[in-house]
């Protein structure tokens, strides 16, 4: 693999150094499932913040909670406790539409499933975010977020005619269109074979590096996960490890089979594992 | 957003229900009064004072003739009258070969007779011939084909009499010397003004009210519209009410279907609108879109609807008339305010029945977009439960207010809300209650399907929501159908029973071809005659106000011995002899026992007469509201004709009527009336199981196109594509036949609560009668198209190979 040479080219830990301020944070937060015998509890007072211009890895076993630690942090779901701060504002004091409009300009999200109106072209789709926000962007403005992917000649390309990795990259220009603080990625390279994963994650990295946008990646591939700046990992609703140093595939494959072998935070059975459909 | 696959279902409902509001509308605005054609001529009519309420469709009270003779004299004189004619109609109805004509069957004016005079009204001028100058000549219509100079039989309320034709009209019915007229009809109702050349009609009008004062109304131009006929008024009041129950329910039934299309839209959607709401779309967004959508529907399927029903308008029109909603002298005339009217209905009824869709839309949460296999919500709601449950409560209540009202009107509309609560209850609880009954029916399906069985009472009972959005058309269509039909045919037989029931005599001499039996007639029949009649008389509050009222005149001795149900409280029948004498029921005398007031009436000749009451008989006692003696009737109504002979054994009828047995003649009685109401159901059925069909198939279609990735994996499991198509009919089959057995089982309560309530108003038993034609034309109406459109797309979809299956994009 040349993702850890690709990474060590990156000027990264430098930046973790210069950015002082949190773009994310999260205090206590805590998620529930389900009533009665079902009641899974998700997130256990996670407490955590994700910096300005950094690229976190957010890792963990199915059920860990880092697809609902990605929901709450990025206002899709509402957290049972704790509070979620995005650029100065507190999530759970916004209602349905301001939160909504906070996510609308402040926060990108990219998911597994590329999530694509499969009735809209890629250009349309990657105005569409601004086109809700009632602003009609400038065509300019759309061919350089699709150029920026590498898709300018894709433009007027439905999903249904363009590759998965395609796809996925039109979904990164849309989350990039307004100009978030930061971008959400949940599992983003979970339905790619590996060269496109390649390419998708070189994207989510350059605009770290270029740009100093804030990107917060859920992944189970410690491949994907070396492309990162830090790594947190989580188990049975916990923040069970974290670390920036040394990150290859191999140093973070090691640290996981050490989490798994002994759980230094986690003595409690493990939760419920019906978590991973309902985050 | 908008996709024009998953509308064309809302598009096509609207579009209907547009277009036959559309239709409606147009044809009640043209549904206005006629002037009739034998008084095109009189500029100015003047009518005798009308009497009892709009709607009652009773004759004006006539003036007599002294009293017509004096106004008749001070209208010509009038300044601008160039000459008042007194416009007299009375029964004459010419026969040929010794039948009536069979196509004046229905037209109320080719069994007219009048004074030749008042041919001058109608602009008549002879085509052949000479006028009638004494008894036994008469004019007569050309489409007879007699030539002056021929002898012609016409049938008059004494008798067929022998006439010479004189001369030939174009133009029905039949005209005589004028002092015969004047015998045949005293009482006078009308009287025209032809107006010199020159003079202004609203001047003469004004002089001419100032002639008759309150003792009658003064009509020019379109208000002469007012001297229809009353039957053609009558007529067009029914048409009235078909077109406006037709518009109403076509109303209300666009909204119920297109609202579940809207519903299950939404529901299909809920990946993609979580998806938009993932990207920065806020509830109110999303609620906008749908209206939006809503709205393009609404408005391009209403412009489509206007003008489909603007073009079919004239053509329904003489459907109509036809069937006999409307009178012969109905034509379509295009009004603008219909039109508006309709083209605002197309998005209105859109919006309404879009408002709990964009709700649920709105509720949508972002995070659906990530959810791989929808996941059915709970089958339904609290708020959905209560609604459901209050009215399944209400219907009951009304039901049991049915079951044990004794008055028919009361009952009818107790039997109306019953219904409709019901109905709607059933709807709305549809989702909790097919669980239960997918698992009663579970085991024939399990012997008989194997793992086809399995798979769709798994697919029933976890998809309730998908189920009962199919059930509940069908349920609506079934319950409305059973019990519509069924309503109307179990009071129509109970009637007819009840009718036969209170008249002890075997058969009954009936008209044949004709209004009624003439003198000669009941002459040649031994039996109790009927003769009736109408008679006027005056309310007491308000005042001047006049109440006509339906007067038998009977043979008292007869009359008691035929009527099983007369029951006398005062008096006797027996003193109902001589001119001056009345019966009256129990209402209609302020105290009990015999009132020493005299009662005042007026007759049909206009004479005013006081009566001395002989008995009082119970309400409901009499097929009338009085009774007078027959002789008494005969010398003020001389055109009055019987309606019916009680006779004990079976004869031979004379001319103009036939005999038929009690209970023939107790089905019969109302037999126009019933064909009307008959026709008017099925009218209403066929409007709603249409619109039951397009939901079925609607809601069939989208559901197909959800489930396409379902069978793909049935396919790949193993399945062949012929499994696969079983599976899709049997479970359209099990859905449709559970959506035909909830409905009809809610009508069939409705009508057990109709059926008590009949049986206490007619007093005797009353079978429950099931239009089982219409029942199983309906049910295998929606069973066909429910299978047509779930098998359709399914084989459209397999055949392709089941390896192919979207992956990636979000359902759009």
């Amino acid at each position: 693999m040349t993702a850890p040479v690709r990474r060590a080219a990156g000027p990264a830990t430098g930046t973790v150094a210069v950015m002082t301020t949190d773009t994310v944070t999260l205090t206590g937060l805590r998620a529930v499932y389900g009533t009665g015998t079902r009641r899974v509890t998700a997130l256990d007072g996670v407490t955590t913040s994700f910096a300005g211009g950094t690229f976190t890895a957010v890792m963990g076993p199915s059920g860990s909670g880092k697809s609902t630690l990605l929901h709450c942090a990025a206002g899709l779901d509402r957290p049972a406790g704790g509070t979620v701060t995005i650029d100065g504002n507190r999530l759970d004091d916004l209602g349905e539409d301001e939160l909504t409009r906070l996510r609308r300009d402040r926060i990108g999200f990219v998911f597994q499933a590329f999530n694509l109106v499969s009735t809209l072209t890629a250009a349309q789709n990657v105005e569409l975010p601004l086109r809700l926000a009632g602003r009609r962007p400038p065509a300019s403005d759309v061919a350089a977020a699709l150029a920026a992917v590498g898709l300018a000649d894709r433009a007027r390309h439905r999903p249904s005619e363009l590759s998965g990795g395609e796809q996925q990259r039109v979904a990164l220009a849309r989350a990039l269109i307004t100009r978030p603080a930061v971008v959400f990625a949940d599992e983003p390279t979970g339905a790619l074979d590996s060269a496109a994963s390649r390419q998708v994650l070189r994207l989510l990295r350059a605009l770290v590096d270029d740009h100093g946008q804030t990107v917060v990646m859920v992944t189970h591939d410690p491949t994907a996960a070396a492309y990162a700046d830090r790594v947190l990992l989580l188990a049975d609703g916990r923040l069970a490890d974290e670390f920036t140093d040394g990150i290859t595939p191999a140093a973070i494959a090691a640290r996981i089979a050490e989490q798994a072998t002994d759980p230094a935070g986690g003595s409690r059975p493990p939760a419920h594992v019906a978590g991973e459909s309902s985050c | 957003m908008l996709s024009v696959r998953r509308s064309a279902g809302a598009f096509v409902a609207v579009a209907i229900g547009v277009a036959l509001v559309t239709a409606a509308t147009l044809l009640l605005v043209s549904g206005r009064p006629q002037v009739p054609d034998r008084l095109a001529q009189a500029t100015v009519v003047v009518q005798s004072p009308e009497a009892g309420a709009a709607d009652s469709f009773a004759p004006t009270r006539p003036w007599s003739a002294i009293r017509a003779a004096e106004l008749v004299e001070r209208l010509a004189g009038l300044p601008g009258v160039d000459a008042a004619v007194p416009d007299r109609a009375f029964y004459a109805q010419p026969l040929v070969d010794g039948r009536p004509r069979a196509a004046d069957g229905q037209r109320e004016d080719a069994h007219q007779g009048h004074g030749w005079a008042s041919a001058r009204l109608g602009g008549l001028r002879l085509t052949a011939g000479e006028p009638p100058r004494r008894a036994g000549e008469a004019v007569v219509d050309r489409v007879l084909g007699l030539r002056p100079g021929a002898p012609v039989t016409v049938l008059t309320a004494a008798g067929p009499e022998p006439y010479t034709v004189t001369g030939l009209v174009d133009a029905p019915g039949v005209h005589v010397a004028d002092e015969v007229a004047a015998a045949l009809a005293p009482g006078v109702r009308a009287i025209g003004l032809v107006l010199d050349p020159g003079a202004d009609p609203e001047r003469v009008a004004a002089a001419a009210r100032g002639v008759v004062g309150g003792d009658g109304r003064v009509h020019t131009g379109d208000g002469r519209g007012a001297l229809e006929p009353r039957g053609d008024a009558r007529t067009r009041w029914i048409g009235m009410q078909v077109l406006t129950a037709t518009a109403a329910l076509a109303g209300f039934v666009t909204v119920f279907v297109v609202a579940s299309t809207f519903a299950f839209t939404v529901a299909q959607r809920r990946r993609e609108l979580g998806l938009l709401r993932a990207v920065g779309a806020t509830p109110r967004q999303v609620r906008r879109m749908v209206y939006a959508e809503a709205l393009a529907v609404g408005f391009a399927a209403g412009l489509v609807g206007l003008l489909v029903g603007a073009a079919l308008a004239p053509a329904l029109g003489r459907l109509l008339v036809d069937v006999g909603f409307e009178p012969a002298t109905f034509r379509v005339r295009y009004a603008l305010w219909p039109l508006v009217v309709a083209l605002a209905a197309g998005p209105v009824i859109a919006l309404l029945a879009v408002w709990s869709a964009s709700r649920r839309a709105a509720r949508v949460r972002p995070l659906e977009a990530l959810r791989e296999a929808v996941v059915e919500q709970r089958p339904i709601g609290r708020l959905r439960a209560v609604t459901g449950t209050l009215l399944v409560a209400a219907g009951a209540a009304l039901g049991l207010a049915t079951a044990t009202s004794d008055d028919a009107r009361d009952g009818a509309t107790f039997a109306l809300y019953a219904v409709m609560a019901l109905v709607a209850g059933a709807t709305v609880l549809a989702p909790a209650v097919v669980g239960p009954v997918v698992r009663l029916l579970r085991s024939p399906v399990r012997r008989r399907g194997g793992a086809i069985g399995l798979l769709v009472r798994s697919g029933a009972l976890t998809a309730t929501r998908r189920t009962a959005s199919i059930a509940a058309p069908v349920l609506l269509t079934v319950a409305f159908a059973v019990l519509v039909a069924g309503m109307v045919q179990t009071s129509t037989a109970a009637y007819a029973v009840g009718r036969a029931d209170r008249v002890n005599a075997g058969w009954v001499v009936a008209p044949d071809g004709a209004p009624g039996l003439s003198d000669r007639a009941v002459a040649a029949t031994p039996g109790t005659a009927l003769l009736p009649t109408t008679v006027f008389v005056p309310e007491s509050a308000p005042a001047a106000a006049i109440r006509p009222l339906t007067a038998l005149g009977v043979d008292p001795v007869a009359f008691a011995a035929a009527n099983r149900v007369l029951t006398v409280v005062a008096g006797s029948l027996d003193d109902l002899v001589g001119d001056d004498t009345v019966v009256l029921t129990a209402s209609a005398v302020p105290t009990a026992g015999l009132p020493s007031q005299p009662y005042p009436v007026v007759f049909a000749d206009g004479e005013r007469v006081s009566l001395r009451v002989v008995a009082v008989v119970t309400d409901g006692s009499i097929p009338g509201d009085l009774l007078l003696p027959r002789a008494a009737v005969r010398a003020h109504d001389p055109s009055a004709l019987t309606s019916a002979v009680y006779v004990r054994d079976r004869i031979d009828p004379p001319v103009g009527a036939r005999v038929v047995d009690v209970t023939a003649w107790g089905a019969e009685a109302d037999r126009a009336e019933d064909r009307l109401v008959w026709l008017c159901t099925l009218l209403l059925i066929v409007v709603s199981a249409g619109y039951g069909a397009i939901a079925v198939v609607n809601t069939l279609l989208l559901a197909a196109a959800g489930r396409a990735a379902d069978l793909r994996l049935i396919r790949l499991a193993g399945a062949t594509r012929r499994q696969v198509l079983w599976l899709v009919t049997a479970e359209s089959a099990l859905v449709v036949l559970i959506g035909a057995a909830l409905g009809g089982s809610v009508a069939f309560a409705g009508l057990l609560s109709i059926r008590a309530g009949l049986a206490e108003q007619v007093g005797a038993p009353v079978d429950l009668v099931v239009p089982w034609t219409v029942v199983s034309g309906v049910v295998g109406l929606c069973l066909l198209l429910a299978v047509v459109a779930s098998v359709v797309p399914t084989w459209r979809l397999l055949r392709h190979r089941p390896g192919r299956s979207p992956v990636g994009t979000a359902a759009g």
